[in-house]
């Protein structure tokens, strides 16, 4: 196996809440040394959703251990002038400083991209917000899923004449993480050829619009407001969730071909519905989408879903199950994906954490386990950045280190 | 900001996007290009001869020509690409296509493994035979699962992550009338793209200390997965609270999923953690009832939400979304108004930012397209090109690049390779 592409590579991260930790944990596992700046003052809300065997503490948390792995922790307090000084010392031995504060934050603290160059020239500086830097509602806050109501995803997704709805796995911050990777990642092969860093300003709400084009287009090319349709598809029908048997048990279908569809009216037993002039062609299943939609779900509800999938799977139908998370975690795919890791945490020991969704062929990521809150202090400061431990105990009486 | 002439991070990067042979609507490779076409990498779009690529069949269609080139997906993905056409089912074509590999640093690949192996397109083989290509497979289910010749999609892969069980979020209260959800368009596609982009760079990293390409293998499953994984940490170090029940949720029928009615549509609007409260009860005139007892802590606030929700959207209801934002954020509450279509096109701060831009396209005409996902102080992403003409770089890519006579071009295009 070959060296982490990262190796060498060194990133000081202010991150918090979910988008950035996510970025910096994959930074981390491919190589890249992380070191996250926390305060003991005003912890990461994160190490407190949820504990560890039904009990709650600081690094307890099994959802902060899912999305800050492969990183450091150094605990300072970025509101002390000294604090924020070793915070400058350390970005300034940096190659990226990555943070989501609110605008104006790190300005405060003294962190803001200008002073950040004036200790690293070439450093490459990443800031994720709901609305961006700048702009006359650049100063707005909200968490990720507050950004999406701004953005026409919430308006947009939805049941057919329904309401705006919220979307799962806390949309869009998992996103934003993996795009403010690829956004530093690319401004350092930049960096690489050129020689000079920049800054690179993310607006949540900017991102999540730029992922609507059909939406976006449709009004700019057509004068068209579109609104939710569901689980459907504007070109292809049946494109839905349907039940099958048990209590609130679904697999989603979709066909994109007449052919397909009639192998599915073959698989429901129900040769009727292919000869039915409503449903015979695609244009007519989707003029009578819902008629089509509540003739299948009667059908697909007589059906166990891992009997009906592995007979749609075997015509090459496109299928597959509604997951909960403990039901996606025991699927066999799931299992042998290698996604699965288990690493030591400090207080709560051994545990699976989700690891990155890719594999590489030439190397293996390196996974360990989300730090304590400042469980790297010492060793950061007086190894990484050469404090003696009698500067460290002065910086740490004044309050600067915690 | 005029940026016509500032360089593209990734300038110097040669890409190739290999077009979905599966009828299956799948843009994750066209995402993954756009991503890095956008920073100014030179990305050929490889279209099958006469159809096209799949974006130039789905989405919205714009006025002015024929519906291949101007297909809303088309003009948005392809926009700063070129287009050759070329028959990769044909051994001539994968000839033509293995001397424009020869001189590229990236190729993406949407085809499950079986088809490709039959191709000759595998990614071992190109592995061996171009040591410094980065073959990035982006597939439904990825190259090595048991599920590598199952078909998926948007659909598929929102629900067998577990985001579809989820969504609706919190606003389940009719279960057989609400079947599990996905986002609106192709959010599971384009996040492939994404983490197919990320996964490049880190690639191009590695390439830099070790000379030799590799295989990214990039599922769009676990790419979804990969957004619940919170709720994994969850289950695996504790007892569950969330993701596993759609109904958890269903008593809180009105800040479902964050959002709130109000006078003239929707908000979204948070009270917790605890200091937003306290903005909140100053953002509403500290009215008496939000010092009743039962809202005193972040815990009763919790327990008492019926009553709480129903206090503030009686509130809200008296308002409009513009007004309760500016209120919000002037104390510090986490609040945006919920913007259709129309206000989304026309919102200040997108204004403001440019982040709708100018596109002059030779048959869809002038319209505007939304802008790369960041802005880079010193290689911002741009519109170099409008989405290219079926076939547009075929003259420039295989005569003027390749050195194939006009002739031989010519002759390849009656027969159907190009």
């Amino acid at each position: 196996m070959n060296e982490l592409p990262l190796a060498g590579i060194r990133v000081a991260d202010f991150g918090w809440i979910f988008a950035v930790p996510h970025t910096t944990s994959w930074l981390g596992a491919l190589g890249a040394d992380v070191i996250r700046i926390e305060s003991p003052k005003r912890p990461d809300l994160v190490r407190f959703l949820g504990g560890t065997d039904g009990k709650i503490g600081i690094n307890r948390s099994g959802l902060f251990h899912s999305i800050n792995f492969s990183k450091r922790s150094i605990a300072l307090d970025l509101t002390n002038a000294a604090g924020a000084e070793v915070a400058r010392r350390l970005v300034g031995i940096s190659d990226i400083a990555i943070e989501n504060f609110g605008t104006g934050v790190m300005t405060r603290f003294g962190l803001d991209y200008e002073n950040l160059r004036a200790v690293k020239p070439d450093i490459i500086m990443m800031s994720g917000t709901p609305l961006g830097q700048t702009g006359p509602l650049s100063g707005a806050i909200g968490y990720g899923p507050n950004s999406l109501a701004f953005s026409g995803i919430s308006h947009l997704t939805g049941y057919p004449g329904g309401e705006p709805s919220g979307i799962g796995g806390t949309w869009p911050d998992f996103v934003v993480g993996v795009v403010m990777a690829m956004g530093v990642l690319a401004a350092l092969h930049y960096r690489d050829r050129t020689g000079q860093g920049q800054y690179l300003d993310l607006s949540i709400a900017e991102m999540v619009t730029g992922m609507l084009p059909e939406a976006m287009l449709d009004f700019f090319l057509n004068g068209r407001e579109q609104n939710p349709i569901g689980n459907r598809d504007p070109d292809i029908a049946p494109h839905g969730v349907f039940p099958v048997a048990g209590d609130d048990r679904w697999i989603a279908i979709v066909t994109v071909s007449d052919a397909e569809f009639a192998s599915l009216c073959e698989v429901l037993e129900a040769p009727r519905l292919c000869a039915d002039p409503r449903f015979q062609t695609m244009a007519a299943r989707l003029q009578n989408v819902a008629e089509l939609e509540r003739e299948l779900g009667e059908l697909t509800r007589r059906f166990e879903a891992g009997d009906l999938i592995a007979k749609l799977r075997a015509r090459g139908i496109a299928t597959g199950p509604t997951y909960n998370t403990a039901e996606l975690l025991a699927d066999p795919a799931m299992v042998e994906s290698g996604m699965n890791v288990e690493v030591d945490h400090q207080e709560v020991g051994r545990r699976v954490i989700p690891g990155l969704p890719v594999a590489f062929s030439a190397f293996r990521p390196n996974y360990f386990g989300g730090p304590a809150l400042g469980q790297h202090t010492d060793e950061v400061l007086t190894q990484v950045l050469g404090y003696s431990a009698a500067e460290v105990a002065r910086l740490r009486e004044s309050g600067a280190v915690l | 900001m005029d940026n016509s002439q500032s360089p593209g991070a990734l300038d110097d990067l040669k890409v190739v996007e290999l077009p979905m042979l599966d009828p299956m609507p799948f843009f994750a490779a066209s995402m993954a290009g756009k991503s890095m076409a956008d920073l100014g990498a030179e990305v050929i779009k490889v279209e099958p001869p006469q159809t096209g690529a799949q974006d130039r069949h789905f989405g919205p269609v714009g006025r002015g020509g024929p519906e291949l080139e101007t297909r809303a997906l088309h003009l948005f993905l392809d926009c700063n690409k070129l287009s050759v056409t070329l028959d990769i089912g044909n051994a001539k074509g994968r000839d033509l296509l293995m001397r424009i590999l020869a001189g590229a640093d990236v190729v993406f690949n949407p085809n499950p493994p079986a088809l490709n192996d039959r191709l000759g397109l595998g990614w071992r083989a190109l592995c061996d035979r171009f040591p410094r290509l980065i073959v990035v497979s982006t597939t439904f289910f990825g190259t090595d699962s048991r599920y590598r010749d199952f078909r998926g999609g948007d659909l598929v892969a929102t629900q067998m992550s577990g985001v579809g069980f989820e969504t609706p979020f919190n606003q389940v209260t009719d279960p057989p009338n609400q079947p599990p959800l996905k986002a609106a368009e192709r959010q599971a596609d384009y996040l492939t793209g994404y983490t197919a982009g990320t996964a490049t760079m880190v690639a191009l990293q590695g390439r830099k200390r070790s000379g030799r390409g590799q295989h990214v293998d990039v599922s769009q499953w676990l790419a979804m997965v990969s957004t619940i994984r919170v709720n994994v940490g969850e289950l695996t170090h504790d007892s569950p609270k969330s993701g596993m029940h759609r109904r958890l949720f269903v008593r809180r029928k009105t800040n479902a999923g964050w959002i709130y009615p109000c006078q003239d549509g929707f908000i979204s609007f948070r009270t917790s953690p605890g200091n937003f409260w306290e903005g909140a009860v100053r953002m509403l005139g500290t009215p008496q009832w939000t010092q009743e007892p039962i809202f005193a802590t972040e815990t009763l606030r919790l327990k008492n939400s019926d009553a709480l929700d129903a206090l503030l959207t009686s509130w809200f209801m008296e308002h409009t979304k513009e007004d309760i934002f500016e209120r919000a954020q002037r104390h510090g509450v986490p609040c945006f108004p919920l913007y259709n279509v129309r206000e989304v096109a026309e919102n200040r701060q997108y204004k403001a930012r440019d982040f709708f831009q100018d596109c002059e396209h030779p048959v869809a005409g002038r319209f505007k397209i939304p802008g790369p996902p960041y802005i880079m102080s010193r290689t911002p992403g741009r519109i170099r090109r409008p989405a290219p003409r079926l076939g547009e770089h075929n003259v420039m890519i295989f005569c003027e690049r390749l050195g194939i006579g006009r002739n031989e071009l010519d002759a390849m295009q009656s027969q159907g390779v190009i």
